[in-house]
């Protein structure tokens, strides 16, 4: 419901900004919503929607991979965070974008280098998010497991992993905006499918109800993605894990 | 004997919590540690529970760190934890079953599934005993477990524990700073400061279930007080 009602807020802006520019650079949105219901098949739309979730998702999949380890050592192990922490703030502002090239000479110019940039800009945002939320664990809970005689199995399943499954999700939700920009710019070379791809095209042939079609595919795909991680995270997060 | 310290020190990088303490307990004792704030009772707590290693003298246990239960001032239950399995902490799953029947028999039979936050702090204390207790202990340490909770719960607890307590034949060690609550809950009250045993008194109507309103519970308070005062 909650999203219905933005949805109305920017159809509201965009009919306005549609009316008052009246070009063909500004489509209305009703034209562009026939268009993608008309040409979702035939113009493959399904198919660039579908290469952009695998990008994005496996993207997300392996920084996560990456992150959590990271996160939990420089939470856990004073001595390594003083080595960890410095890189992850060296490297964490570089714009990773700029290395694009490197990627593609590196990893070839298909779907791995797409997806390992993604994969790295955003592991260090969620290392530097999962560290704080292991460092953040009550001393008090930490004496309770020495008390108590957990083996480090148990800390880790019973009251780290507990503890920073919140940190991941909220990491996620800073993440996933980035990552869907970055996934369009990593799209827009050599690349055959994808959504970036596909605005990109149609940008290039002046077919602009298209190219709104795929920029409101790409969105919605952020949408989607956002609602998919707010449950999950309901899912699996006890709301008074958040200390 | 169950646990002997003799000349017990322990320091910390910059004050010193307590030395020159000396102490024996015997098997199924339930001993009162009473002194002012900062008189080192806590760490002592911990020293014996195998937290922290002692600096100096010697600590001699009848029993491994396994046969220890500490229950904690704040009642430490995790929040994304159900009451049964924060009471199954670190225990295997084949316990489930006594422990839901172990709850039961505390009055905890119908909260069992809740979480932590449910419940009042008297019943979360309740539960943290209940943790403590499924363990078997040789020893249970209380660190003032019951400061937190309003004097009808407290009174209530104390009772529980020390039924508890005497029923498994476990041995008590509990710390506090209320004089009311040592001499309920200790056969032996032990007075402490960061130098030492400073005095001992025997309960003998430790047993009595009239103890609250005898004039010897409040005479011997009394005895304490004064005591305590002049540790000042």
């Amino acid at each position: 419901m909650k999203y219905l009602r933005g949805m109305g807020v920017v159809l509201l802006l965009w009919y306005v900004a549609a009316f008052l520019i009246s070009s063909p650079v500004i489509p209305f949105p009703h034209s562009v919503f026939i268009y993608t219901l008309d040409q979702f098949v035939p113009q493959e739309m399904h198919l660039h929607l579908l290469y952009s979730l695998y990008r994005i998702l496996l993207g997300l999949f392996i920084a996560l991979f990456f992150a959590i380890p990271t996160g939990m050592i420089a939470g856990r192990v004073p001595a390594l965070d003083r080595l960890i922490s410095p890189v992850l703030y060296l490297l964490y502002p570089l714009p990773k974008i700029a290395f694009l090239p490197v990627f593609m000479v590196l990893l070839g110019i298909g779907d791995l280098s797409k997806i390992i940039l993604i994969a790295i800009i955003i592991y260090f945002p969620a290392s530097v998010t999962i560290r704080d939320g292991v460092k953040e664990i009550p001393f008090e809970f930490l004496q309770l497991a020495v008390a108590y005689h957990l083996s480090r199995k148990q800390v880790l399943k019973d009251i780290i992993w507990p503890a920073i499954l919140p940190r991941i999700f909220s990491s996620l939700r800073i993440t996933l905006g980035i990552s869907l920009s970055v996934l369009f710019i990593s799209e827009t070379y050599a690349a055959s499918y994808g959504l970036g791809y596909s605005i990109m095209n149609y940008w290039v042939m002046a077919q602009y109800t298209g190219m709104y079609a795929a920029i409101m595919l790409l969105s919605l795909l952020g949408l989607l993605l956002y609602i998919i991680v707010d449950w999950a995270e309901r899912l699996c997060v006890h709301p008074r894990a958040n200390m | 004997m169950i646990l002997s310290l003799t000349d017990a020190k322990l320091d910390y990088p910059k004050t010193t919590a307590f030395q020159h303490f000396s102490l024996t307990v015997e098997d199924g004792e339930m001993v009162s540690i009473i002194g002012r704030s900062g008189c080192g009772k806590t760490s002592l707590l911990y020293t014996i529970a195998g937290l922290l290693p002692l600096s100096g003298g010697t600590m001699q246990r009848a029993f491994g760190n396994e046969g220890v239960a500490l229950m904690f001032q704040q009642d430490r239950l995790l929040p994304w934890k159900r009451i049964i399995d924060n009471v199954l902490l670190g225990l295997s799953k084949e316990k489930t079953e006594e422990a839901a029947t172990f709850l039961r028999s505390m009055g905890l039979g119908t909260v069992m599934h809740h979480y932590p936050h449910e419940l009042s702090g008297g019943m979360r204390q309740r539960v943290a005993l209940a943790r403590a207790l499924i363990r078997k202990p040789n020893i249970l340490l209380l660190d003032e477990p019951l400061a937190s909770l309003d004097e009808q719960q407290r009174e209530m607890l104390q009772n529980d524990i020390k039924k508890y307590v005497r029923d498994q034949g476990i041995t008590l060690l509990l710390v506090t700073h209320s004089i009311q609550e040592a001499v309920f809950m200790g056969s032996r009250i032990v007075m402490m400061t960061n130098k030492g045993v400073s005095y001992e008194l025997k309960n003998q109507l430790h047993d009595d279930p009239n103890l609250r309103t005898r004039d010897e519970f409040f005479s011997m308070q009394k005895t304490l007080r004064l005591h305590l005062e002049a540790t000042r």
